[in-house]
């Protein structure tokens, strides 16, 4: 093997040889290059190779033969290995990145190049501290040197600051060295350690000051202005080097000198680390440059891993494995996001829709921002999964609760900033930059992402057990996305249908709803795609991504893959919704309000790891003590999905705008997560005698008051799908509040309604969807008429609407029975009373849609429309025909959902008799008997008005009178227009905007503090040498409580 | 008074050098007296190395007549620091020498040397 100080010598021999190679040669020059970062790279990967699978010795190197401090020592174990490869390729990648800017520079660029990575691989392996204070002062020369690249006054000014900074941060760490010497006698870290000298108050300080300057060489909040403006002025070539290699160089030195301190330094690593994490995060919540904005970002990133160094005393698990796999995103993300600006050419993020143009670039920007935040399959995911898990296990909830707040933020300025590179129009013409030495190295990262994200799967407990089938059919997806849709669609659906064909037969219970509800469907939501011409490039895989990661619910036994598929079906969830037309500020809403749910979930698959000590998903109902806030930090999370009150104002935008045949997807379907969620939730707090009482209590009462304030809302709408967005609300609040009843028939009732909700708000929004595609226009006072036009729209939309209203003799009225029943039972009647008033108000929006777009007069200019698409039709048809059969014979599905229920809720079971009479305590019922009776009468009802009417006096269109005066808004007139005005001004205070007014303020105050906070980056370079000092002092008075 | 030995001498105006090449740093406006200041912190911490290694009424480090070889560590002044000394004082160089390029180049993008005139990045 070859011995790790050739790394050196090539880096350093090289850069001496390339001098005496004339300014003529400069391809030889930038060959030799190449040739000498692959062999550095080359020399720690058959390293780290070596260390495969077996444990072998980490082999010391003393260079002339004698222990430091005499000599340098180096060591080669699996980490420095591992790290030096990683850096190594950051370095190799780079130099391609730069290729054409190294080459004009000459070879200088090439020199200080070399000097720079092999600096970075000397940090990693020297064991002397002597040593590592040469190599900290190399580096910060030769990241000065490489600002140079673009020379302007911003990088000039940005490296003079950079220079200032750093070497007095080096010299701070040459007094803790020479101090460190003078008590210890030696510079080698190793015997240092063996001396164990910490307890000595003089060398407390030493080794502090060696502590404190490697954390300013990470650029922890506030020491760190000089780092931000590096960042934003060094070309992206280099800024990937700073972020990638030389913050992992440095995180290496750092763990690598804390056994030299006491256990007080860790406590200093956690609160610096979080204190950056979370004010970097809030700080670049108003940033608008690309650069500076990743800066803030990666300094944010690099605070967390500098916490998770301190938190090692506290942690079980391989501290190194978290690490490695939070450090891995972070490098290969960053490091591409960098080079993807320089790629994309603008710094400007509101003008990044630039990159649109090129479709994979955008999924380089999508996967690099999903990475950061730790989304499956990213490395990351199960690294943050694994820290969030030891941490509660440990009782440290603070901790986690800043961890996940951090993340949160950081989601909202990298997702708003992905939103502008999907949606936002841009006026510049200007192309991106992809010339193949330029996109290469930042494909490689991507790709490695994904390649990393699976092998870590297996680096942690449970991990292995997730099924990367399905995400593979995701990925050939992506592969494929050059066909025409109808084969991708084609393609999909028997996906799909396979998914289903392995999944749905092996479960039992109420999973087998649930999962018939996602996967089959996915499949009948997926049909109306077949009328789209083109590509529609990108459609399939996000589409997939969602209902894979919901068939992950289903099939997952433990909480990661649940949390695995939760995050996989918010993301895809998110592509699905942002393709809309008006959709980037729902999607961005949407996806916050998905994160911080989810993000409550983790906490409180924490407590439940904490408390059962494995991660099963039975784990859940074995919380510790915990019980009250776990449960609740669950529900709230899965309430973020179902849109309940308060959490519910993404909702109307997110499902109005989306495209017609997506409102079906993310509101019949994916709603339902979130009660699967809550079902899970009220399953593991132990059914219906249990301990917890007051939350199911609240969260009746929310559902209720959800469900008026959704009905209501529903009603007053002009938009014919925000409506419909607004009525399954009001629809998922009284799932929820039947739920909350823990009662036998208040479960039938919930999951019947949910069964329900899915056909008929499926059914609704694929008619009113394809009405909107012929009619082009959501406004329901410019529609109308469409009876005659599109009949068998009609006939669907109408068996919907007398569905949803309850109305006999179909099964929406069985659920109204059944839910009076539970209620009475229950003795909820003041929330009763409510749901009640709730179903009334229903009736006027059901109504509406119905009078508004199908009734009344035809526009003039839609003389010409046609009926809706076949595939629309096909799966309208086939729920309808499902609502039909349950409706007829009720006791198909109650019977059996009854019996799933009983051994949760024994008590207060429906009985049924061989006729289908169903009898609960306080009435009875039969489905087919009230199907025949109503049949009955509309038959007789009808025929006698066919007889009375048979010569009607139709009103033309333009029969009315304006009183000579020609209205100046036509659309005043209409009688759809502001239909319900005289309720609107009588109770429309309950749906005013309160809750958006709410959320609007937190993040204008939120965003308002991190501006206020970035002001101390004044730009003067003194400011931030004071900044340091103060920081020095002020940690080390925090960590000795005083002098 | 001990505190008039040779080796506390060294180390408190170290000390002093440091502090007063920090006070530069902060204080002055001008680019070069600010890359002084640095200066004279990077020649504090020079001396107080020395200091360190420094050996009451030792002699140089050079095993010959006057050391006796086997107590020569108790005889002799530490070499170690002497020699890390040089290192730093050309690490030292280095950047220093670095520092003014770049105040020419600030100097003649802007006409400027005053440092409260480059506050283009911020926030």
């Amino acid at each position: 093997m070859v011995t790790p100080i050739f790394i050196i010598a090539t880096g350093l021999g090289l850069a001496f040889a390339l001098g005496f190679i004339p300014k003529k040669h400069i391809n030889l020059t930038g060959i030799l290059s190449f040739l000498g970062l692959a062999f550095m790279t080359f020399i720690s990967g058959q390293w780290l190779f070596s260390y495969l699978g077996n444990n072998e010795l980490s082999q010391f190197i003393f260079t002339a033969g004698a222990r430091p401090p005499f000599a340098i020592a180096l060591k080669m174990g699996q980490a420095e290995a591992m790290i030096t490869l990683l850096i190594n390729v950051v370095g190799l990648l780079s130099a391609v990145f730069l290729y054409d800017k190294l080459k004009q520079i000459g070879r200088n660029a090439f020199i200080i190049y070399l000097v720079l990575i092999m600096a970075l691989n000397v940090i990693v392996m020297t064991r002397d501290l002597f040593n590592l204070f040469v190599f900290l002062e190399i580096t910060s020369i030769a990241t000065a040197g490489l600002m140079l690249l673009d020379s302007n006054l911003k990088t000039l000014s940005a490296g003079f600051k950079y220079l200032l900074a750093t070497s007095l941060i080096a010299g701070v760490f040459l007094i803790g060295t020479i101090f460190i010497y003078s008590f210890g006698g030696s510079l080698f870290i190793d015997d240092l350690t063996a001396i164990g000298m910490a307890p000595l108050k003089a060398v407390s300080v030493a080794v502090f000051l060696l502590m404190i300057s490697i954390i300013l060489e990470l650029k922890p909040f506030p020491a760190n202005g000089w780092g931000l403006d590096v960042y934003q002025t060094a070309n992206p070539g280099i800024s990937s080097v700073i972020s990638g290699g030389t913050a992992t160089a440095m995180l290496f030195a750092l763990y690598k000198i804390m056994p030299l301190s006491t256990m007080q330094s860790y406590d200093i690593l956690i609160w610096v680390g979080l204190i950056t994490f979370l004010g970097s995060n809030l700080m670049g919540l108003k940033q608008s440059d690309a650069r500076r904005l990743l800066g803030y970002s990666s300094i944010g990133q690099i605070g967390l891993m500098i916490s998770i160094i301190g938190m090692k005393p506290y942690i079980q698990f391989d501290i190194q494995i978290i690490l490695l796999a939070i450090l891995i995103t972070h490098l290969m993300a960053k490091a591409g996001f960098f080079w993807l600006t320089g790629i994309v050419g603008n710094t400007d993020i509101s003008k990044w829709g630039m990159i649109r143009k090129h479709p994979e670039m955008l999924f380089l920007m999508g996967t690099f921002v999903f990475a950061l935040i730790g989304f499956p399959p990213f490395p990351s995911f199960f690294g943050k999964w694994q820290l969030i898990m030891e941490l509660s296990s440990s009782g440290h909830f603070l901790w986690i609760g800043l961890i996940l707040l951090g993340s949160l933020i950081e989601a909202v300025y990298l997702f708003r900033w992905l939103g502008y590179a999907i949606k936002k129009e841009t006026a510049t013409q200007s192309s991106i930059d992809i010339r193949p030495h330029k996109t290469l190295p930042t494909i490689i990262f991507a790709v490695f992402l994904y390649g990393v994200g699976y092998l870590a799967s297996f680096w942690f407990p449970m991990g292995g057990s997730i099924n990367w089938l399905p995400l593979a059919f995701i990925a050939i997806l992506f592969a494929l996305d050059f066909l025409p849709a109808w084969i991708k669609n084609i393609i999909s659906i028997a996906g799909l249908s396979y998914y289903a064909y392995q999944i749905i037969p092996e479960q039992e219970g109420l999973y087998l709803i649930f999962a018939f509800i996602f996967l089959i469907g996915g499949i009948l939501t997926l049909i109306p795609g077949f009328t789209n011409k083109g590509k529609r490039i990108g459609f399939y895989p996000v589409a997939m991504m969602m209902f894979v990661g919901m068939g992950m619910l289903i099939e997952a036994q433990s909480m990661l893959e649940f949390f695995f598929g939760w995050e996989l079906m918010t993301a895809g969830s998110y592509f699905l919704i942002i393709r809309g037309h008006r959709s980037m500020p729902h999607a961005l809403s949407y996806m916050l309000f998905s994160l911080g749910g989810a993000y409550l979930i983790f906490a409180a698959f924490g407590i439940a790891f904490a408390g059962s000590g494995n991660f099963l998903m039975s784990g859940l109902s074995t919380m510790g003590g915990l019980g009250g806030i776990a449960y609740t930090l669950l529900a709230i999370g899965f309430m973020t999905k179902t849109a309940s009150l308060g959490l519910h104002i993404w909702l109307p935008g997110a499902h109005a705008e989306a495209e017609s045949d997506v409102s079906p997807m993310v509101s019949a379907i994916l709603l339902k997560a979130g009660v699967l969620g809550l079902i899970i939730t009220f399953m593991a707090m132990g059914g219906p005698n249990n301990e917890y009482t007051t939350l199911p209590y609240v969260l009746g009462w929310l559902g209720a008051i959800t469900a008026l304030v959704g009905n209501l809302a529903a009603a007053f709408q002009e938009d014919a799908k925000r409506l419909l967005a607004y009525s399954s609300i009001g629809q998922l609040g009284y799932i929820l509040f039947a739920l909350a009843m823990m009662t036998h028939l208040g479960w039938l009732t919930g999951i019947g309604y949910s069964l329900s909700h899915f056909a008929y708000k499926a059914i609704l929004f694929m008619g009113i969807g394809a009405v909107v595609l012929r009619l082009k226009t959501h406004n329901m006072f410019e529609m109308g008429g469409m009876i005659k036009k599109m009949p068998f729209t009609f006939i669907a939309v109408l068996m919907g609407i007398i569905t949803l209203a309850g109305i006999p003799p179909l099964i929406g009225f069985a659920g109204k029975w059944l839910f009076y029943n539970a209620i009475i039972e229950k003795g909820w009647y003041f929330q009763g009373t409510i749901i009640f008033f709730a179903g009334i108000i229903a009736f006027l929006y059901c109504f509406r849609i119905l009078y508004a777009v199908f009734l009344g007069q035809l526009k003039d200019e839609h003389r010409n429309v046609k009926e809706a698409p076949i595939w629309y039709l096909i799966p309208q048809y086939l729920l309808l025909l499902s609502i039909m059969i349950f409706s007829a014979k009720p006791e198909w599905i109650f019977q059996p959902l009854g019996s799933m229920l009983a051994p949760i809720f024994p008590q207060g079971q429906l009985v049924w008799n061989e006729g289908g009479t169903a009898f609960s305590d306080i009435g009875y019922w039969n489905g087919s008997w009230v199907m025949y009776i109503i049949g009955i009468m509309f038959v007789m009802i009808f025929a006698w008005l066919f007889i009375q009417n048979r010569k009607p006096k139709k009103v033309k269109q333009f029969n009315i009178v304006y009183a000579g005066e020609k209205p100046e808004r036509p659309e005043t007139t209409h009688m759809a227009y502001n239909m319900y005005s005289g309720y609107n001004k009588a109770l429309g205070f309950i749906t005013a905007n309160g809750i958006t007014t709410f959320w609007n303020w937190i993040s204008e105050h939120v965003t308002a503090m991190g501006d206020s906070l970035r002001k101390i980056y004044s730009g003067n370079g003194q400011t931030y040498v004071f900044h340091i000092i103060l920081f020095v002092i002020i940690v080390y008075l925090f960590s000795n409580g005083g002098f | 008074m001990e505190i008039f030995q040779l080796e506390y001498i060294t180390l408190i105006t170290g000390g002093l050098l440091v502090l007063t090449g920090l006070w530069g740093i902060i204080s002055q406006k001008n680019l070069i007296r600010m890359v002084i200041g640095f200066s004279l912190f990077d020649t504090g911490l020079h001396v107080i190395m020395i200091s360190i290694g420094y050996i009451r009424n030792g002699t140089a480090p050079i095993l010959d007549k006057a050391v006796d070889k086997v107590n020569a560590a108790g005889q002799i002044v530490d070499p170690l620091p002497q020699a890390l000394v040089l290192t730093a004082i050309v690490i030292g160089l280095g950047v220093t020498a670095l520092m003014l390029a770049y105040v020419v180049r600030l100097h003649k993008e802007k006409g400027s040397l005053n440092i409260t005139n480059f506050k283009d990045l911020k926030w």
